[in-house]
């Protein structure tokens, strides 16, 4: 049995204050002067040790406050308020909430899975990814200490194209050709970010992660650059531009190359196969209505690798689009009719925000899966987009330390993979690869609605 | 004309006086860039002299403090307690020599509903302008006798 995968973490402080839930609000003018001030019996010392952030103006009061009102409570003049903090709402969007974010940076920081004390008192369903729940029915075992200490949960996968059978000659001697196939811990690759500013320092935190974590990288071709160079071996060069300038050393140390699918999509893969038979190619798909039988042409056309990528929002292109999780059941509902699901390596990208959601979409029929703007988040990134519209980044991003932002990513991988691993104890499964296109081990709410309420006339 | 081109402004502002003040300051800050900077509050109660020194330590030129309409404050005075401290905050700064004017505060006027960036416009198309930041000789001298 091969080692544990374990991923070492440690608290990475944010440079940046994070942006609270809430805010003190205290006024210092009608003040008793008591001989005993709330503000010096806070447990937590936050009116002590107050400090002022100055790049942002943002106050340690509302970052260090554990919400305990204490001293709300306990002002005889009432002069200490809590109220939500607006620019907490203006995070992100209505699917990248904030949340999410808090959540992503939590964990960034922390390397832990984030907890919350006082339960779950969201809704039961909601779009996307909230609308289906996974079977937890072996949640009495393993036991925590099984996931992390005795029990051996694998989270690797293998990326690449199988070889259904074997073929020998009279000698015995193998005659298939086996095409190469990648190990990855776990089944995460770091996806093409869709917007980000100046990406150098960046992007030399996502190979450093990448790197440490045993993952790729999808990198452009046109943003390789001589920094890159030591980092080879966990990049994926994606191909936008002439094949003809990669140079034969590039090619002959990197193990996989995405190629953007295309009517030359055949030739390019063969191209890159002449120069080195055991590079893995990938073919990047944007989702679409009609991915399901792209898929399948492409699969017996030879694929090994069919990267599938849906926009931020896990959205396909073009009018009325489907979710990712939907477009993913088909194409690999599709692929197992076919019986070409087993061939090929399936890998999904776009609208992965949460842990919960690497899960979900390998339950949906992926492989594995490729994260983006998490990863810019858990180096403190606060989704405004402003970088998206040539305005200076409100955590200078551009400037990021990349040996800081390789731990603070690290620490959030490590999480997700805590997490995963918690699903997989819970579901009873001791592998991710077995965790592949189990969706009779989860309920999508879509289903059951219809199933419920179709009989009943009401459109659903 | 130059001077106020290359002055820095900041301008601390309660989030209730622009629902979407987050999309409206963009295109400001795109043109502008460090030039100007937007702190938004919860509460223009929120802010402490400490604030607004700090701000013209890190090189603002000018600095607004922009309120609700006095009256309309959703924790009931915030806003007169930002009237108060700004006045506090201003009479320190003239201690050491400065121009009071460098501290401004904008109560934005009741029955109004205007946006963060036009606002902020209005604000930088003024005239009277109190150029780069540069403290006077005989401030100085009354800061070193303090020590």
């Amino acid at each position: 049995m091969p080692p544990k995968y374990h991923i070492k973490t440690e608290p990475v402080p944010s440079r940046f204050p994070a942006i609270t839930r809430s805010g003190v609000i205290a006024w210092d003018e009608g003040c008793l002067k008591c001989h005993r001030c709330v503000k010096k019996d806070c447990v937590y010392k936050v009116y002590e040790k107050r400090s002022l952030e100055v790049r942002e103006m943002l106050d340690s009061l509302d970052t260090a406050c554990k919400d305990c009102f204490r001293c709300v409570q306990g002002c005889p003049q009432r002069l200490i308020q809590k109220g939500l903090n607006p620019q907490y709402k203006a995070l992100g969007d209505s699917y990248w909430t904030p949340e999410i974010i808090a959540a992503l940076w939590s964990q960034a920081e922390s390397g832990r899975i984030p907890v919350s004390g006082a339960g779950y008192g969201g809704p039961f369903a909601g779009p996307g990814f909230d609308a289906m729940w996974t079977d937890m029915s072996e949640i009495v075992r393993p036991t925590r200490d099984g996931i992390h200490g005795r029990e051996y949960i694998s989270t690797t996968v293998d990326i690449g194209r199988k070889v259904m059978a074997l073929e020998f000659d009279i000698a015995g001697r193998i005659t298939t050709t086996v095409p190469p196939l990648v190990e990855i811990p776990l089944p995460i690759i770091f996806d093409m970010l869709p917007w980000s500013p100046a990406r150098r320092q960046i992007t030399l935190a996502l190979l450093e992660a990448a790197q440490a974590l045993g993952t790729f990288v999808v990198m452009r071709q046109s943003e390789m650059s001589p920094d890159v160079a030591r980092y080879l071996a966990n990049v994926i060069l994606y191909i936008d531009g002439d094949m003809e300038d990669l140079r034969g050393e590039i090619l002959k140390n990197l193990l996989i190359i995405e190629i953007p699918d295309g009517d030359h999509v055949e030739e390019m893969q063969k191209f890159i196969k002449e120069k080195n038979s055991g590079t893995l190619v990938f073919i990047r798909m944007e989702l679409n209505p009609t991915s399901a039988e792209r898929a399948v042409k492409l699969t017996r056309d030879g694929a090994e690798v069919l990267h599938l990528v849906a926009d931020e929002y896990g959205l396909e292109k073009g009018k009325d689009p489907c979710f990712i999780k939907e477009r993913m059941r088909e194409i690999h509902g599709r692929l197992v009719e076919e019986g070409l699901r087993d061939e090929v390596t399936l890998i999904a990208s776009g609208g992965i925000a949460m842990a919960e959601h690497v899960a979900k979409i390998i339950i949906c029929g992926a492989d594995a899966l490729g994260v983006d703007i998490p990863l810019l988040v858990a180096m403190e990134c606060r989704v405004c987009r402003r970088c998206k519209e040539g305005i200076a980044c409100p955590v200078e991003l551009d400037s990021v330390d990349p040996l800081w932002g390789a731990e603070r990513i690290k620490n959030m991988v490590a999480a997700w993979h805590s997490q995963l691993l918690e699903v997989l104890g819970a579901m009873g499964i001791r592998e991710a690869r077995r965790l592949r296109g189990e969706m009779g081990r989860a309920m999508f709410f879509e289903d059951l609605e219809k199933e419920v309420f179709a009989s009943m006339g009401k459109r659903v | 004309m130059d001077q106020k081109k290359a002055a820095r402004v900041m301008i601390f502002f309660c989030q209730r006086i622009d629902a979407e003040q987050d999309a409206h300051r963009r295109l400001l800050e795109k043109e502008l860039g460090s030039q100007i900077k937007f702190f938004p509050l919860p509460c223009s109660g929120r802010i402490e002299p400490l604030h607004l020194m700090r701000a013209l330590e890190s090189g603002a030129d000018k600095v607004y403090v922009v309120t609700c309409p006095e009256g309309a404050c959703c924790y009931r005075e915030g806003n007169i307690r930002a009237r108060k401290r700004l006045a506090y905050a201003q009479r320190l700064i003239e201690e050491i020599g400065l121009a009071k004017e460098r501290l401004e505060l904008i109560h934005v006027p009741a029955g109004t509903t205007t946006t963060i960036d036009t606002l902020a416009r209005e604000l930088l198309a003024r005239e009277v302008f109190v150029g780069p930041l540069s403290v006077k000789a005989q401030g100085q001298e009354r800061q070193r006798r303090h020590i």
